[in-house]
């Protein structure tokens, strides 16, 4: 059985593809850029390409649940009391979850949708379960493959009992398939979690939770198990239990394949491009209720200003201070910015997100790529913080630190936990600098470079100096009304990515559309 | 179900008889009835009957003091702000730390335990007062250290450090009191100078001033309780009233020979389900400490680190009704 490719290379070709080209109770594989068609796998096909325990335990035994609740009915069937998949979560997220259910906004899509997790270990999950409803169709499946590592990426279209293989993780980091199917999301072949980090902005978790009243009601989902039983802490578990030890695990396994070749990396482009440019993004938010703002103190992300997470968690520099802004600063702009909510669809509302201030940062996914490089060995502390101390106050989206891309050396080998990669890029750089203009990233990088190994003191002094200077400017209107420029720039940047699936993921603004960018002096740039 | 005979103690811990176990319950029942009386919404579970409807919703938070990550510059830094403080330590959830000689971490102990049912033992045997106080801190406790002029010292010198085996919570407001009487005013509706009905966590801190509104816990217990006072229910607290360890997730902890972190977790009073005390250790005969466990690829270094993912939990006790409240403005 086959059908002609859909031109389509994204996420909703799965969406698209016809009725006709799906049998009940099969399973397929169509991992776009490798297949042409979707085709039906033969049991010896699936056996040898999928080991995850989804697929041993319920697709090879010729199971074929139709509906995400299904899904995990047939796991309890198939697997004794005592196995750790009988163990799991479920969460609850959506960007319009925290908008109170009204007249007036019973209409807004909230995107509600539900992770169901099994299997609880050291490693995290071993099956994550994505669905809008637990008993109907349009399941997205992911399951760590036993064999060969990674994750395997299945889906469901519609109420069928067809499931679609889409690709493994090592999909997401190579031609043909990268970017391509579910790896326009999944860049490098995570589960994601857009927000990652307290207080996970969109999702029922112990700093908001998701109130009944805001659940479809046709049919009704407030008593229904997932619901009830869903975690408490919601989305603390989600990070802590689920999605770090996840990407970590991917990460780890990917590592231990790029150098399992005697430690030669064909490509470490693949792995810089998460190093210096921003692939991906995770979102952040303040910790302050948009709606308590006033008369206090708004905390405003550290990520926003300087990839501290990479620079001091990472690398021992200069840690930054807390940056806030009043809350009478912050509401003012809301007014003069006409800050406000819409769905896109008719709803809208005055004021921010949820919680303030809402923003990208670099994805946890590229930060553990970088620690694994540098533990390898494939990196070294003081390549790493050149690379990351270009164009620092910019933390993501910097075409000044990704134009260093062009340096990457085109092989690496890795020995012993060392490698020359480190002094060959770093190298190279600074000899391209001398044929740069003033100014130039390659300059930039090249003057932090020639510090050598002493380079701690030098660093962190211009840390100091920046953070002192974006302390100073958040303490005025016209301060802060500029960093909300320069937020409302990425934020459009991150509207173009896959992962901005409702217009309710940001608050919108009456600042015009514009490239920004930050200086070390705190001030903004525009163009 | 029936009126409640007494309050029993946390996680149902053994009275010698029924004069202790009545004066506990009286105890809670001078937190618990001037509140069910000031409060149309808030009940006495042992003055009122609990309808078979009722529903019991945990309410679960984060140890880690929500409160240090706003201040936070770095995660060593909040790690060892919130290790060097049981004042810092403000969710109802306190912890200590034991290291070797060497400085690693052999042992973190965590605690939900109220001051109250010290003081209780205190009022009615100092004998199992400074006996528990053996048991848990060591046979070097002297009685008056615990009990000086005829009053329990909370903050006494075997409880007031980071280090060590701690006792029971002494933060100030860490007391099943503050937790009684935040769900009892938290029953109360409230709307802002615009009107608008005030229904997020932290704006309803703010607006009924029930706490502290970047803490992780009073925002939760407030949110839950007025959700369900919005719905014209009334509600208490379930039965042991009080405070409980709800576990430690251990996904992403790597042990040295590979065994499953979660094994080194021990509840030391109160049973699975009511946790009141909890160690983290590691058998002698495993030749590693808990230092040598990664927690996301970083070696534990701090008590804090576990506290990142302890839960602890509150479970309310939801009657439906058919109140129809009126929102008041905010009070601050």
């Amino acid at each position: 059985m086959g059908s002609p490719a859909p031109t389509d290379t994204s996420c909703a070709a799965f969406r698209r593809l016809p009725s006709e080209a799906l049998r009940p109770g099969a399973v397929h594989r169509f991992v776009v850029g490798e297949d042409d068609a979707v085709r039906v796998l033969t049991g010896e096909e699936a056996a040898a390409e999928l080991a995850d325990p989804f697929a041993t335990l319920l697709l090879l035994r010729g199971v074929f649940p139709r509906t995400a609740g299904e899904v995990l009915d047939e796991l309890d069937r198939a697997t004794p009391a005592d196995d750790p998949l009988r163990q799991g979560f479920f969460f609850l997220v959506g960007e319009g979850s925290q908008i109170p259910m009204s007249a007036a906004t019973a209409s807004v899509d909230r995107r509600l949708r539900f992770l169901a997790t099994r299997g609880a270990g050291p490693d995290g999950a071993e099956v994550l379960i994505s669905a809008f409803h637990p008993d109907e169709g349009d399941v997205e499946l992911m399951a760590w493959d036993q064999r060969t590592g990674g994750f395997n990426y299945f889906q469901t279209v519609g109420a069928t009992s067809a499931w679609v293989f889409a690709g493994n993780s090592r999909h997401a980091l190579r031609a043909p398939t990268q970017g391509k199917g579910p790896f326009e999301s999944h860049l490098s072949g995570n589960f994601v979690m857009k927000e990652l980090r307290f207080p996970w902005l969109h999702w029922h978790s112990q700093a908001a939770n998701v109130l009944p009243s805001v659940l479809p009601r046709d049919p009704p989902l407030a008593d229904h198990p997932w619901v009830t039983g869903r975690d408490p802490r919601g989305a603390l578990t989600c990070e802590v239990a689920v999605a770090k030890p996840g990407i970590l695990r991917w990460t780890r396994t990917r590592f231990q394949q790029l150098l399992a070749d005697g430690g030669v990396v064909e490509d470490p482009a693949r792995v810089m491009v998460q190093v210096l440019g921003t692939p991906s993004v995770n979102l952040i938010s303040s910790q302050t209720e948009s709606r308590a703002a006033a008369g206090g103190v708004v905390d405003l992300p550290q990520t926003f200003f300087v990839d501290s997470e990479g620079l001091t968690e990472v690398l021992g520099l200069q840690e930054p201070p807390p940056f806030t802004v009043s809350g009478d600063l912050y509401t003012a702009n809301l007014a003069s910015f006409r800050v406000r909510l819409t769905d896109g669809r008719g709803f809208e509302r005055a004021g921010d997100t949820h919680f303030a201030f809402a923003v990208p940062e670099r994805a946890f996914e590229d930060r553990a790529v970088l620690e694994e490089a540098l533990r390898t060995g494939l990196l070294t502390r003081r390549l790493a913080a050149c690379l990351l101390m270009t164009d620092f106050p910019n933390p993501v989206f910097s075409a000044r630190r990704e134009a260093l891309l062009a340096h990457v050396p085109a092989r690496a080998v890795v020995t012993e936990g060392a490698s020359s990669f480190s002094q060959e890029m770093g190298d190279a750089v600074a000899a391209a600098a001398e044929g740069t203009p003033a100014g130039s990233p390659e300059r930039e990088f090249a003057a932090r470079w020639a510090l050598g190994e002493d380079f701690q003191a030098s660093f962190d002094a211009e840390l100091q100096d920046y953070y002192g200077a974006v302390t100073a400017r958040l303490a005025t209107q016209d301060g802060y009304d500029d960093v909300v420029r320069l937020a409302e720039s990425r934020r459009a940047r991150v509207r173009t990515m896959p992962i901005s699936e409702t217009p309710l993921l940001f608050a919108r603004t009456d600042v015009p559309p514009g490239d920004r960018t930050m200086r070390a002096d705190a001030t903004i740039v525009e163009g | 179900m029936p009126v409640l005979d007494r309050f029993d103690t946390p996680a149902r811990l053994p009275e010698p008889d029924d004069a202790g176990r009545d004066a506990w319950s009286a105890r809670v029942a001078g937190l618990v009835a001037p509140l069910a009386a000031r409060f149309t919404q808030f009940f006495d579970p042992t003055a009122t009957d609990v309808s078979a409807d009722a529903v019991a919703p945990p309410i679960v938070w984060n140890a880690f003091p929500a409160t240090l990550l706003q201040s936070a510059t770095s995660q060593e830094q909040r790690w060892r702000t919130a290790d060097a403080s049981r004042h810092r330590q403000d969710e109802y959830c306190e912890w200590s730390v034991e290291r070797d000689g060497a400085g690693t971490v052999t042992r973190v102990t965590f605690t939900t335990e109220v001051p109250e049912y010290y003081e209780h033992l205190a009022a009615q045997d100092p004998d199992r007062l400074l006996a528990l106080y053996r048991e848990l801190v060591g046979p070097h406790v002297q009685p008056d250290e615990l009990i000086v002029g005829g009053r329990y010292v909370r903050e006494n010198v075997h409880n007031r450090s980071t280090e060590g085996r701690l006792v029971h919570l002494v933060q100030r407001n860490n007391t099943l009191g503050a937790a009684i009487v935040l769900a009892a005013e938290a029953t109360v509706l409230r709307h802002d100078a615009a009107g608008e009905p005030v229904t997020t966590a932290q704006a309803l801190v703010r607006c009924g001033g029930l706490g502290e509104p970047l803490r992780n816990s009073d925002p939760q217990i407030a949110a839950a309780t007025n959700d369900a006072a919005a719905t014209g229910a009334e509600v208490s607290l379930l039965d042991p009233m009080g405070l409980y360890l709800d576990g430690l997730l251990t996904a992403g902890m790597r042990t040295p020979d590979g065994e499953d972190p979660a094994t080194f977790w021990t509840i030391e009073r109160g049973d699975a389900e009511h946790a009141l005390r909890a160690g983290y250790a590691v058998p002698p005969e495993r030749g590693y400490a808990v230092g040598d466990i990664t927690l996301d690829g970083r070696p534990i270094r701090f008590g804090a680190q576990l506290a990142d993912r302890v839960g602890v939990r509150l479970t309310a006790l939801v009657d439906p009704a058919g109140h129809r409240p009126v929102r008041l403005p905010c009070v601050a």
